[in-house]
């Protein structure tokens, strides 16, 4: 049927939805469809009541059959809302799903034009024009399924990457698991107690991290990087370096070697408040066991044996100086990334003196005191003298909340602050504890119970920060000096030490792991998941998950269960071990090709290869998300941009400017950020001038320069060109295209002596509705200053384009 | 909504961006506790409250008689974790509040800051009627007649008088420590160096900040308190510190300030027409003759820096550019007193470091220089300046005046007094230092900082020399 379809002349059913008052109570439905009768290639045209219910569905369904329509349009909401529901109904009555379109007259017209029912009526009639227009020009399409490969690659061994492994290799899969430091544990391993529950944290991990060790289905690769990732969902093709521990697994920790080993430096696992030697593990419970040598610091240097006092020492044999680096190729067919987070380095504060004053230590170098398996033994002894303190305080929100560390709340660090103060109350019961603080966040199950805890048990809350932190040189006591701020008094408070509660923030590496995975990031730093609702732990590229604090700041229980959900999500795609791709990328037009390389080369997710050789531009369509921004690039008309093509987005503008042009605003928004930013305006009711037509295109990047040209060229008065804030784009950077083309597209028409502020582009998150009505306010004031003359010299400058 | 269009009304007080910024304040506090004025009034001025005020009530505080009492000194700024400009934001209420005609909150302000100790010389130096157009000149005039009504109050405790007190230097610290002392019944005589007292408000701070009969008024006052004012006495050269003790005094505070001035470390820097701001500014003020090239650059992004680019421009310096390694943003001067460089001609260079004086004939022909950018936050807080490559350029300039910062002097302290990181060591809450009975206060403890930290580091001095003579315990402890 397919083939027949794309060779009939159109036959369009137009279906205008009153949405009960929703869009009747503006917009007059009947002259709507009475108006799409008229169109071109319009077969029928009906109007109803609620084109979404069963019956509503069921008449496009026998419509279909009975007046033998080949492509439908429904005038009603936003297609984000009910495109699926409609292109699922036309796949019923046996029409290819891609031969439908939506014109959104609810929240783009009759929800933000109510008190203006003429105009919004006549634009009802011009958006369905253009989804006449367009549907006129669609083609069929089959999604392609492409297989995966039923093997899990996990970064990162903290909690949340054990949890993800261990799931997953439960589950059947196979996973290779990579940790850069020599042991998995990550944060957990550091911890000395959870909350709310108290429990050892260690001894909950422990027997996790050694389920690891021996799972069949799980390959360890500790001290390991990952340094390359490529292919798409269901293929990747990752690199990586196992780096050598210098210690064969013949080890068996038995400790003789550490013992001989001459060389001794701060370990990294207490925070530099205990050492390590040369030849060491990281800590007691280390997953994998075996030891390994720090040639950083050993005296051993490359070619040179200096000491072989740990060779001797070793029973089993298990040193070897030759180990050399290991390359791995894995092959996988989803990855997640569980790459955890740092803390925030409180050094820059000066105020509160931290590494100037011995006594102020930071929230996780207070974790590594109060274990047993610390350096002190458990014992809370404070740095200056080894004493127990007669009294601390702890101080919130170091770091986060805050324009000189991070804008966010950390959020596991109150309770943390709080099961440190029962820790201390629980052994040292005499020892008077201050806590300072904003506001305490006790959000979570049995959280606000251990917060009640810590007050019954004397605690002291004190609402209102240090100003500042100053010691007293002779006992190193610190006197903390700041302002009660609900008994409006100013407090100096002497303490004998002060933990300062550290946020959390991305890795410093993380750049790299996002280039390598091509993700996403949040203006925070952290990754940015696909959506915050509905797919919270996919990230915006296929076959990639995320899980832990790489994503935000979260305790341990978020942590186990994102990870247990990035688990599932991976396990769904390899349990049904194909997948199918939206028909929206692009093909290529080998004649037209002129084999240039733009296209490859401004595409986010490397799709595209340029094989000179074979004189061939080649499109993984498993790896690209749809986003257009080579089709917009390429020059020689190359690339066919399915279901956005040129033709078809053209055949909307013109379908738009047919009627008084030059009192018209053109606005092209990304699917994703400012056309979902203006249903929200929509939605919220904001009102804005009624001349504004809004196109579709999945990215601000898909927007050509000759759209804008086009639309200039055919008297338009002004065009808006909208997309995801930078850095927030959903095709990772696409939209930096979109900057770089309207700003060449100003200089031309600076150079032409068109008026560059009828060219205007906007950066709009999907809350902002508020910046797109204000924007289309802003552009409607500069319209009506518009003389005729300026509108032809555009039309001049900018015809034949 | 009750108040109808009281939102339009706070949007014409505050300019939006200002407002959403400061909703961001969570009220931790830090403003006020950083707040000397706070201290020094407590608990009638809170700047946090009145900063909240700004966004619930404009209309009300501007009556606010709080509204008024701010000192600029920028220390809820500098803490401030979301980066307000507490100042500023009170600043622009000021200015509606004189173009409504309120001042009766002005008028209660006044008669707060009367207490203040150096009551005029605050003033001028730190509360800055005039930026909201209201006469400097003639509020002083009232502040001085309180004062001396005030003085006229006899309260002097007889046990006091036999336990003589030294205060070493004559600044804002000095001075007030004296005032306070000597209102209460203690015999103060105050050593000064120079020859006339005052310290770096006579000494560096230009006239068009504090008029000289502002200053001496205040002295004058003092000395009508009975304190005695010995100028040319240098502790440690015309009297040693174990004298004082042997001349019967029973407390010493040390209030000497930070009148070393940093050298940049360059090539070049003994060359005639290389000078140091301080140096420049007493020469000045003492109205000593001084030749000045036509064009002045000049080194630092501080108030002396500022004030010598002025003063370079009000003496015959036909240009006078100030040289700073990092942006605007980090200038430790006072944002509107570089506003107010600007209008007078003060050209600012940004991102800019000297490398090498350029000399000729042993004269002062030019400054080589190498562009900066910022990098990461180092140990102030604040981004640290990173030579680029290859960006070097030179500066044709007569006089280059170096203004980089100032530490104290303090070589003439004896070996028991301990310090820290070259500046004297005291006990935070009771300025007491590592030798019995000495206290110290102001820039000597602190490093350059404003007069009204310094009238705070002397209140806070006074009141523990005052314990610790009438032997009551110190509260904060010893040393």
């Amino acid at each position: 049927m397919t083939e027949k379809e794309a060779e009939e002349a159109p036959r369009i059913g137009v279906y205008v939805c009153h949405c009960g008052l929703n869009i009747a109570g503006t917009v007059n439905c009947e002259a709507v469809a009475r108006f799409a009768a008229t169109l071109p290639n319009v077969a029928i045209s009906k109007d109803d009541r609620y084109t979404c219910s069963d019956q509503g569905q069921e008449l496009i369904k026998n419509d279909i059959k009975e007046h033998n329509l080949n492509r439908v349009v429904v005038a009603s909401c936003s297609p984000r809302l009910h495109e699926s529901t409609f292109r699922k109904a036309c796949e019923d009555a046996g029409l290819n799903k891609y031969l439908f379109e939506m014109a959104n007259i609810r929240e783009q017209c009759s929800w933000v034009h109510i008190h203006d029912k003429e105009a919004a009526t006549e634009k009802a009639k011009d958006l369905v024009r253009a989804a006449v227009a367009k549907v006129a020009l669609l083609e069929p399409a089959i999604e392609t399924e492409v297989p995966i490969t039923r093997n899990a690659l996990v970064i990162g061994g903290g909690v949340a990457g054990i949890q993800s492994a261990l799931d997953l290799a439960d589950t059947g899969y196979k996973v290779y698991l990579v940790e850069k430091e020599p042991s998995i544990g990550g944060r957990m391993a550091q911890i000395d107690k959870t909350f709310p529950t108290m429990d050892c944290s260690i001894c909950i991990l422990a027997p996790k991290m050694s389920d690891v060790g021996h799972h069949p289905n799980i390959v360890l690769l500790a001290n390991s990087e990952v340094q390359e990732v490529k292919g798409y969902i269901g293929n990747f093709k990752a690199k990586v370096l196992k780096k050598p521990r210098y210690v064969t697994d013949e080890c068996s920790a038995c400790n003789d070697c550490t013992e001989v080993c001459p060389v001794t430096v701060p370990n990294e696992f207490d925070i530099g408040l205990a050492t390590r030697r040369a030849i060491y593990t990281p800590f007691a419970q280390a997953v994998p066991s075996t030891y390994i040598i720090d040639r950083g610091i050993c005296l051993n240097k490359e070619g040179i044996m200096a000491c072989d006092k740990c060779i001797q020492a070793c029973e089993r044999k298990a040193i070897d100086f030759d180990m050399e680096p290991e390359p791995l190729e894995l092959e996988v067919g989803t990855i997640i990334v569980a790459t955890g987070a740092e803390v925030y380095d409180p050094s820059s504060l000066t105020n509160y003196g931290y590494t100037r004053y011995q006594n102020v230590i930071t929230s996780l170098e207070f974790e590594r005191l109060i274990n047993a398996g610390g350096p002190s033994g458990g014992n809370l002894i404070r740095p200056s003298d080894r004493k127990i303190p007669e009294s601390v305080a702890f101080i919130q929100c170091v770091g986060s909340r805050s324009e000189r560390g991070n804008p966010y709340c950390s959020n596991v660090c109150c309770m943390n602050t709080i099961k440190d103060s029962l820790l201390i109350k629980e052994h040292w019961p005499d020892v008077e504890i201050h806590v300072f603080y904003v506001d305490i966040r006790a959000f979570g199950k049995g959280f606000e119970d251990l917060y009640t805890r810590a007050k019954e048990e004397g605690v002291i809350f004190t609402r209102g920060l240090p100003a500042e932190i100053v010691e007293d040189r002779k006992t190193h006591n610190l006197w903390l000096i700041g302002e009660n701020t609900l008994q409006k008094e100013l407090y100096k408070i002497n303490v004998g030490m002060t933990i300062l509660s550290i946020g959390i923030q991305p890795c410093h590496d993380s750049d790299t792991i996002q280039r390598l995975c091509t993700l996403s990031r949040t203006l925070d730093g952290f990754f940015m998941e696909a959506h915050p609702k509905l797919r919270p732990v996919d990230a915006p590229t296929g076959g990639i998950f995320l899980a832990g604090c790489a994503e935000s700041p979260k305790d341990i229980k978020d942590s186990v269960t994102q990870a247990s959900a990035a688990a599932a999500r991976a396990g769904i795609l390899m349990a049904q071990g194909k997948v199918s791709v939206e028909a929206i990328t692009p093909k290529t037009i080998p004649e037209n090709c002129q084999l240039c390389g733009l296209c490859a080369r401004v595409c986010p997710y490397n799709a595209i290869a340029v094989d000179k050789e074979r004189k061939l531009v080649e499109v993984a369509e498993a790896a690209c998300a749809g986003c257009g921004t080579c089709g917009a690039e390429c020059q020689f008309e190359a690339l066919h941009m399915r279901h956005f093509t040129d033709a078809q987005i053209m055949s909307q503008i013109d379908a738009l400017v047919e009627e008084a042009p030059d009192e018209k605003i053109i606005a092209f928004c990304c699917n994703w950020c400012a056309y979902a930013g203006a249903d929200f305006a929509g939605v919220s009711r904001m009102q804005y001038p009624p001349n504004v037509r809004i196109i579709r295109t999945m990215c601000s990047g898909r927007v050509s320069p000759k759209f804008v040209e086009h639309a200039l060229s055919r008297g338009v008065g002004a065009v808006l060109v909208a997309g995801c804030h930078p850095g927030d784009c959903h095709y990772i950077n696409a939209n930096i295209q979109t900057r770089k083309r309207v700003e060449k597209l100003w200089k031309k028409m600076d150079r032409l002596g068109v008026d560059k502020n009828r060219l205007q582009l906007l950066w709009a998150s999907a809350a902002e509705g508020e910046k797109v009505a204000s924007k289309a306010k802003e552009m409607q004031a500069t319209l009506k200053k518009l003389t005729p003359e300026e509108v032809e010299k555009g039309k001049q400058a900018f015809a034949g384009s | 909504m009750a108040s109808g269009g009281s939102d339009s009304m706070k949007i014409a007080l505050i300019p939006k961006e200002i407002r959403e910024k400061t909703k961001s304040c969570f009220e931790c506090g830090i403003c006020t506790a950083s707040c000397p004025m706070a201290e020094l009034l407590q608990p009638h001025y809170n700047p946090r409250i009145l900063l909240q005020k700004t966004l619930t009530e404009p209309e009300k505080t501007l009556n606010e008689d709080t509204l008024w009492l701010c000192a600029w000194c920028y220390k809820c700024y500098e803490r401030c974790p979301q980066g307000l400009k507490p100042p500023e934001i009170f600043q622009l209420l000021k200015n509606e509040a004189v173009k409504r005609g309120f001042l009766e909150g002005f008028e209660r302000a006044v008669s707060k800051i009367a207490d203040v100790p150096l009551s005029v010389i605050s003033l001028y130096t730190c509360f800055h009627p005039e930026r909201a157009n209201i006469s400097v000149e003639k509020v002083a005039e009232a502040l001085q007649k309180a004062a001396i009504i005030e003085e006229q109050i006899p309260g002097k405790a007889e046990a006091n008088q036999r336990k003589k007190i030294a205060i070493v230097g004559s600044g804002p610290a000095g001075l007030t420590a004296a005032c306070e002392l000597a209102k209460a019944g203690y015999p103060v005589t105050v050593f000064e160096a120079l020859p006339q007292p005052g310290g770096m408000l006579g000494k560096s701070m230009p006239a068009y900040r504090l008029p000289r009969k502002a200053l001496e008024s205040e002295i004058q006052l003092l000395e009508d308190l009975g304190v005695n004012m010995r100028v040319n006495q240098k502790v440690g050269k015309d009297v040693s510190f174990e004298q004082l003790w042997r001349n019967g005094y029973k407390a010493v505070f040390v209030a000497t300030g930070a009148h070393k001035s940093r050298r940049v470390g360059i090539e070049g820097e003994d060359t005639k027409g290389v000078v140091d701001a301080l140096e420049f500014l007493w020469k000045i003020n003492m109205k000593e003759k001084i030749t000045l090239g036509r064009k002045v650059g000049i080194i630092g992004g501080g108030n002396v820096a500022v004030d010598a680019a002025r003063t370079a421009l009000e003496y015959g310096a036909r240009e006078a550019t100030i040289l700073y390694r990092r942006s605007r943003e980090e200038m430790p001067a006072n944002p509107w007193e570089v506003n107010e460089a600007e209008e007078d001609g003060v050209k600012l260079e940004f991102l800019v470091a000297p490398s090498k004086i350029m000399v000729k004939d042993g004269k002062t022909t030019g400054l080589e220089c190498i562009r900066m950018e910022l990098g990461e936050l180092d140990e102030t807080g604040r981004r640290t300046p990173i030579p680029v490559e290859g960006s070097e350029f030179s500066v044709e300039l007569d006089t280059v005046i170096v203004a980089i910062g100032e530490e104290p002097e303090t070589s003439f302290l004896p070996r028991e007094i301990e310090l820290d990181r070259g500046r004297v060591a005291v006990n935070p809450i009771t300025m007491e230092t590592s030798m019995k009975g000495v206290f110290a206060g102001g820039d000597v403890v602190t490093g350059s900082a404003t007069v009204i930290e310094a009238v705070l580091a002397g209140i806070r001095a006074a009141s523990s020399i005052n314990q610790y003579l009438t032997k009551l315990k110190l509260e904060g402890g010893a040393y």
